[in-house]
């Protein structure tokens, strides 16, 4: 299913590379514009919230996860909100914001068609740009038709249909609405949102509170730079020029405008990021969260983004999950890597992911080192075993017999599917046919 | 600059009309519209007597002046609408909000209508926004660049999820 999805993805992107953001030159522009802001991050930070501040925002600054869910729940007790609808963010998963909420009392509906369709599955989102990729229509119908209460249609405009007159519900009711930020604007303290579906702009425009959480490296130092950057994301994301909408966001209503809520909040996350300033790891704050390194990995493409077992996945979730944590999750991410160095040659704004990756094996010890011993004793023995022809024979007699349900690998199997032996082997089929 | 601009466009499945004159638009407007009960029309749209117009036709128009546009706008099946500028490349119209131009109206009908000015018209993004950003910001200023679509039904477009299922641009010289 993710190799069909890929691939669909892939026609997509190709057909884009002749627009203008392909340009190697545009490339290098936004790689500028990045590495311009992490030169003086706290500055255009304090920039960025003198200027929201002067539009009416209220910024909030939050050093932990544990501190940024703290200030959005209390946000929401002291307004008595009762229903959140979420726009689909990596940051708001970084701080797993939704079961805060949920927590709290609060119901919080993710309203990103795939993040939605995942929610409802009780699953967590298996890429960045669209988290339901692992899943098949027919899958998707079953997940939607039992929220329904009814029997719907394996059919692509039948299932939308039915989602969106649902979500528009949410929409209507809820109280707050929950984003991320793809871009900030210092100069002008303007939040720039992009997505495709229109859910982002229903969550900024009906509700009367609108909270973004924004991790830090967000800040962009001119507004006018969003116009290289946005086509550079769009055109890597999803292979379109620019995504359906992008939404400028530069204070909460007007006095005499009829809707756009009446409190903008935003959250500046930190959650150890700038500690990676000034480390070989500063170029990590560049990324955009376009996804292209995960679309091109090979590690990726077979194991998809479950396996990683971490909000981030792909390349940049195996530099970004051990930095994040400062080394306490996702430390064997680094291992698990081809070092084809594809991700640092897709990445748009020029992030050496590959030598972070190497670099990252040597900064944080492996926590499985006595895993590897395991394994060295069973590549031993399987040398072993399979160098003589009775061995062979043995082994793979027993593999059929179990069909490939060996005891003590669910760690492996809940996340990948392990190839099924044939129910005859070659050597016995030969012998059949040549009796 | 005008047949990039359409072209891409219509690559993103917008239908687009024009140029054409003040009368020519306002009438390509009121026939698009004059098929459905309830439609809402922002002040902005840079079209005179377009609603008087509708409402000879036997349109019933919600205007954002209307006490009652918050609660009835759900029912509107088009939305009228102007647009502060639009960029050839990237295609996109820019919307901005102001108390004649709710956010709503290019998002909740099923059919946006948007009348843009060709001489509102930019080559590109990365120009248009030097321009934007050295002007005062709207509340908001909404890029839109075709109908609502997502790509999460095993990668493969379906419109019309949350916003508009179909965008038509009348250009207007
Ligand atoms: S690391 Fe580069 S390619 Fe990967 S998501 Fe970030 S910006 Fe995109």
């Amino acid at each position: 299913m993710l190799q069909r999805a890929l691939h669909n993805l892939d026609r997509r992107l190709r057909t884009a590379g002749e627009s203008a953001a392909a340009h190697p030159d545009w490339k290098d522009r936004a790689a500028a514009i990045r590495r311009e802001t992490l030169l003086d991050l706290d500055g255009w930070l304090d920039r960025l919230e003198h200027s929201l501040v002067a539009r009416g925002v209220h910024v909030h600054r939050a050093s932990t996860p544990a501190d940024a869910r703290r200030v959005v729940v209390e946000l929401a007790q002291a307004r008595g909100a009762r229903t959140v609808v979420k726009s689909k963010s990596m940051a708001t998963e970084e701080i797993d914001l939704g079961n805060a909420l949920e927590d709290a009392g609060l119901t919080s509906v993710e309203t990103d068609l795939g993040e939605y369709i995942v929610q409802l599955a009780g699953e967590r989102p298996s890429h960045m740009i669209t988290p339901a990729i692992h899943k098949t229509l027919p899958q998707i119908r079953d997940v939607l038709a039992k929220e329904a209460g009814t029997d719907l249609a394996v059919d692509r405009e039948a299932l939308t249909a039915w989602a969106r007159d649902r979500l528009r519900g949410e929409f209507l009711r809820a109280d707050i609405g929950i984003t991320g930020v793809n871009f900030a604007a210092a100069d002008t303290g303007t939040l720039v949102l992009v997505t495709n579906e229109g859910n982002g702009r229903f969550c900024t425009t009906l509700p009367r509170v609108h909270i973004a959480v924004m991790p830090v490296e967000k800040v962009i130092p001119r507004l006018a730079d969003a116009g290289i950057l946005l086509p550079l994301l769009t055109t890597h994301a999803t292979g379109q020029a620019l995504s359906n909408y992008v939404t400028m966001i530069s204070g909460p209503r007007r006095a005499g405008e009829v809707d756009g809520p009446d409190e903008l909040h935003v959250v500046f996350l930190d959650n150890r990021r700038r500690t990676l300033l000034g480390t070989r790891y500063e170029e990590m704050l560049a990324c955009i969260r376009c996804g292209a390194c995960l679309n091109v990995c090979p590690v990726y493409r077979n194991v998809s983004g479950h396996a990683y077992d971490s909000v981030y996945s792909g390349p940049m979730g195996k530099v970004l999950t051990p930095l994040l944590s400062g080394g306490t999750e996702g430390a064997d991410l680094p291992y698990g890597s081809t070092l084809c160095h594809a991700c640092s040659d897709a990445c748009p704004v020029k992030i050496p992911l590959g030598d972070m990756i190497l670099a990252l094996r040597a900064d944080v010890p492996d926590p499985h080192s006595g895993a590897r011993r395991r394994r060295r004793i069973f590549w031993t023995v399987w040398a072993r075993a399979w160098s003589t022809p009775s061995g062979y024979r043995l082994t793979t007699a027993l593999g059929r017999v179990s069909r490939g349900r060996v005891p003590g690998l669910q760690a492996w199997t809940s996340t990948r599917e392990l190839p099924r032996p044939a129910r005859e082997s070659f050597r016995d089929r030969w012998a059949k046919e040549h009796a | 600059m005008i047949d990039v601009f359409v072209a891409g466009l219509r690559a993103n499945s917008c239908t687009v009309s024009g140029p054409m004159n003040t009368d020519e638009a306002r009438a390509t407007v009121v026939e698009r519209a004059s098929a459905h009960l309830l439609v809402a029309c922002n002040d902005d749209v840079p079209l005179p007597a377009l609603v008087d117009g509708l409402r000879q036709r036997g349109v019933e128009v919600l205007t954002p002046g209307d006490p009652a546009w918050a609660e009835r706008l759900a029912d509107a099946e088009v939305g009228i609408t102007g647009a502060r500028l639009a960029v050839a490349q990237p295609s996109a119209i820019a919307l901005a909000a102001a108390p004649g131009a709710p956010r709503s109206t290019s998002l909740v009908p099923s059919v946006h209508i948007c009348v843009v000015r060709v001489d509102d018209l930019l080559p590109t993004l990365a120009d248009a926004m030097i321009g934007v950003a050295a002007g005062e910001m709207p509340s908001a200023l909404t890029w839109i660049g075709g109908p609502s679509r997502t790509g999460d039904l095993e990668m493969i477009t379906t419109l019309g999820v949350h916003g508009p299922r179909a965008v038509e641009i009348v250009l207007l010289d």
